[in-house]
């Protein structure tokens, strides 16, 4: 079920919070379990069996790895329950690919699985892990099942992240507070982030399907797309991480929070600190720093950032685009730890320039259909083929397009929000603040239902991850 | 108002919002069809254990939960003025206002379709005519030809649209009737050309087709407001078009049969004109197969009409130079079927389209 739909908004949602909040305390992790349940066999009924499955065995080994934590045996079940919940990732997402892969390489002719990818798979899958790893590194196991399955199945993350930390929310699964200031400060995040995704997503990813079924192709196409693609990804994973936080908000659980504005870093080092942060934190926790991190010899250092970005790259999707993608950022980021980064210092201009030049060539990347697609979009950036500077067609959707690119452009830098801190900060701008903002968030539910009631056709990004 | 007591009524008014939709979702009555839309809408799927098992159910209901939504029309209405006022758009899935003129923007050529058209239409001739059947083409331009150039708006080169369909049909001759039309002779709701405003085509084609027509008309106008298929798809507050029909005495006295229902009908359908889409007055909309006989013709000529919907409204004013016109809407029926209802010894043919339908021609059987 995808949260910017009539259904879960106006079917699923108010049902969840009413039954939710009339429960007493000690049911409220079931109610928000079966609820995770009814969400999740909504888009993939047969799948929440291998959900279940993968939870159960996550639970199992984690009572075994805490009884024998000191032992052996303890890093034997640490090391079988990552490869088991690990496997099932390889299987159904990775297969085909390395069958093709296989195939194209020894000339056999094995044939495709075409096994559709359980929905959320690879966000739980990292879920299970880290709950599993941390309990060997010294956490207390989750003694309650419906606990732990609360905790991986919980549908506002289910899908599509943020990858949520068990320890960051062991001690909220129990005891967790509920209020009004709690629940207001979630649905003011969740009704933001809805907006992100319907009102400004939605319609940039709209301007890309419109580049890619063009007539015309030219180097301001190009531009317009590479841009529309860039803020399209930001707005669309954002929203739908603002919209997870706030729904966990409203339950009583405080997320980690996934970005940070990383349009306006200066580096690509400061861009993957602000971009898909429980997912750079995650490899860097489970993967980067159990290599050795940077506390090893300098060829040591640039091999552990390489296995960690090319993982990264495919995590994202099993294409070689992906995994050229995440290679692409481990070569800018060993130069910038090597030399670049003093260099970037000395110009906040030039460094941004950089920073969102090279972003932007790397989702043209990401979002290619395969490494040939890529090349030819690179080359379309910068006129390759012989296209013209412009055409009829790009500044049609330029002129149609470029309020929504504006919006886009502005919404993905702190002004806004400083604008509201310094306004709130204020007697008479705080009282004003405060009696537009429920009936701001009022027509922006209006408006935003308007978008969906007309519109049927809604997928959302990161499902395929 | 202080930040606690905000934050009470941003929760009262979420939950107001959404139990209030909620509610209204389960319990007003759900509309079976949305005329602004010319569809049926989804209706709530029936629960079954196989349904679920397959996904068939949930993504039903999804249909059905954005079809059955309370007020859907006024939400599409908010939509379409938040995408133009707020957001600038220039079109609205597709569609735009220009100079008060609702019109869907037709681009890019399909070059595909346009082939797949002229190889329906070739199969038509070499099944069924001979050398001494006259065969001749002729497209109508959709309104975005007359609009998009003042408006900005994306468009076919119709030129070039004319000019290669007239080459690939090389069995036909081509009647430009394109340089007789502006905005003003479509509706401004519409899809479709205003009979009214015709006459001057039919006397081209007539002409082109070496005969003549009596254009004695009379006009008629509809005291019901007419709104055209794109006002529902615009989904925008505007004024409804007015309907007008014309009648001559060639008009009048001729036969109409519909082969498809087996039934005679007349040439304007006035219990249509009061319905959902009053266009379809005009020998009673989409229909596969009809002839209209002229017994008063002072001439023996046939003509058989290959046509879309445009050709319901100036197939009357074509009656008074045939002693028989075929209308025949291949959408509807397969050519291979056609033998059994026509004889096309000597007739005239003409394939008589939209760029609408040439463009998307999908649908030619």
């Amino acid at each position: 079920m995808l949260f910017s739909s009539i259904t879960f908004l106006y079917y699923f949602l108010p049902l969840t919070i009413f039954m939710y909040f009339l429960v007493p305390e000690p049911f409220k992790n079931a109610v928000l379990l079966f609820c995770s349940l009814v969400f999740y066999a909504w888009g993939e009924p047969k799948y929440v069996l291998l959900m279940g499955l993968s939870i159960l065995l996550g639970y199992g080994f984690g009572l075994l790895i805490e009884k024998y934590r000191k032992k052996k045996l303890g890093q034997i079940f640490c090391i079988i329950s990552v490869v088991t919940t690990l496997s099932f990732l390889v299987y159904f997402k990775y297969a085909d690919f390395f069958i093709y892969n296989f195939n194209a390489v020894t000339g056999f002719k094995i044939p495709l699985l075409h096994i559709a990818l359980p929905i959320g798979i690879s966000f739980y899958t990292f879920q299970i892990i880290s709950y599993t790893l941390d309990v060997y590194r010294g956490e207390a196991a989750q003694k309650n099942v419906l606990h732990l399955a609360a905790y991986v199945a919980m549908f506002p993350q289910l899908i599509a992240g943020p990858i949520v930390r068990y320890s960051d929310i062991a001690d909220q699964l129990k005891n967790r507070k509920h209020t009004w200031d709690m629940a207001a400060e979630g649905i003011r995040r969740f009704v933001i982030g809805l907006a992100k995704k319907i009102l400004i997503a939605n319609q940039l990813g709209e301007l890309c399907n419109l580049f890619r079924n063009a007539q015309e192709k030219s180097v301001l196409f190009y531009w317009m797309y590479a841009l529309a693609f860039s803020l399209h990804i930001y707005f669309d994973f954002s929203g739908y991480s603002d919209m997870a936080i706030g729904l966990g908000r409203i339950f009583g659980f405080r997320f980690q929070e996934n970005f940070q504005y990383p349009y306006i870093s200066k580096s690509i080092t400061e861009f993957w600190r602000r971009w898909h942060i429980s997912l750079g934190s995650w490899f860097r926790d489970y993967v980067y720093i159990p290599l050795g991190g940077n506390r090893v010899s300098k060829g040591r250092h640039v091999l552990n950032i390489l296995i960690v970005w090319m993982l990264t790259g495919f995590w994202h999707g099993a294409a070689w685009n992906f995994i050229v993608w995440g290679l692409l950022f481990a070569l800018f980021l060993t130069i910038e730890k090597l030399w670049l980064l003093k260099e970037l210092k000395k110009s906040r201009v030039l460094s941004r320039i950089y920073t969102l030049f090279l972003v932007m060539i790397s989702f043209v990347i990401f979002n290619a259909a395969d490494l040939g697609q890529a090349v030819t979009d690179i080359g379309g950036l910068f006129g390759a083929g012989g296209i013209p500077l412009a055409s009829a067609e790009a500044l049609y959707y330029l002129k149609s397009f470029a309020s929504v690119l504006a919006l886009g452009v502005i919404g993905a830098t702190p002004a806004v929000r400083n604008a509201v801190c310094y306004l709130s900060d204020r007697p008479v701008g705080g009282r004003i603040v405060n009696g537009v903002e429920p009936i701001a968030l009022a027509a922006l539910l209006f408006v935003m239902t308007a978008y969906l009631v007309d519109g049927s056709f809604n997928p959302f990004l990161y499902f395929r991850f | 108002m202080d930040r606690r007591k905000k934050n009470t009524v941003v929760c009262m008014l979420f939950a107001l919002l959404l139990s209030g939709g909620f509610v209204l979702c389960l319990f007003l009555p759900k509309p079976v069809y949305s005329d602004s839309e010319r569809r049926g809408l989804s209706p709530m799927p029936k629960l079954s254990a196989d349904s679920v098992w397959s996904g068939r159910y949930m993504s039903d209901f999804e249909n059905y939960a954005a079809d059955a939504f309370p007020f859907r029309d006024t939400f599409r209405s908010i939509k379409a003025l938040t995408a133009g006022g707020i957001f600038y758009r220039q079109d609205n899935n597709g569609i735009y206002v220009s100079d008060g003129y609702i019109a869907a923007m037709e681009y890019p050529v399909n070059e595909d379709s346009m082939n797949r058209a002229v190889e329906r239409f070739r199969y038509i001739c070499e099944k069924y005519l001979t050398d001494e059947n006259k065969v001749y083409l002729s497209v109508i331009p959709d309104k975005n030809c007359f609009l998009a150039k003042e408006s900005g708006h994306l468009s076919i080169d119709y030129a070039e649209f004319e000019r290669k369909m007239a080459k690939k049909a090389d069995f036909a001759v081509y009647i430009p009737v394109s340089d007789l039309l502006e905005k003003e002779d479509y509706y401004k709701t519409d899809t479709h050309w205003r009979q009214e405003k015709i006459a001057d085509v039919a006397d081209r084609l007539a002409q082109s087709m070496n005969t003549a027509l009596v254009q004695d008309y009379e006009t008629h106008t509809l005291t019901e407001d007419f709104y055209g298929v794109y006002y529902g798809q615009a989904a925008l507050p505007l004024m409804p078009d007015t309907l007008q029909y014309m009648t001559g005495e060639a008009i009048e006295n001729c036969m109409v049969y519909d082969w498809q229902n087996g039934v005679e009908i007349s040439v304007y359908d006035m219990e249509k004109a009061l319905g959902r889409d009053p266009y379809e007055m005009f020998l009673s909309g989409s229909l596969s197969l009809i002839t209209v006989e002229n017994k008063n013709a002072g001439t023996d000529k046939e003509l058989v009409l290959f046509r879309d919907s445009f050709g319901s409204s100036i197939a009357p004013l074509l009656v008074s130079g045939y002693s028989k016109i075929t209308l025949v809407d291949i959408r509807y029926i397969h050519p291979d079927l056609l033998g059994q209802f026509i004889d096309f010894s000597g007739c005239d043919v003409l394939f008589l389209y939209s760029t609408l339908v040439l463009n998307h021609s999908e649908t030619i059987k």
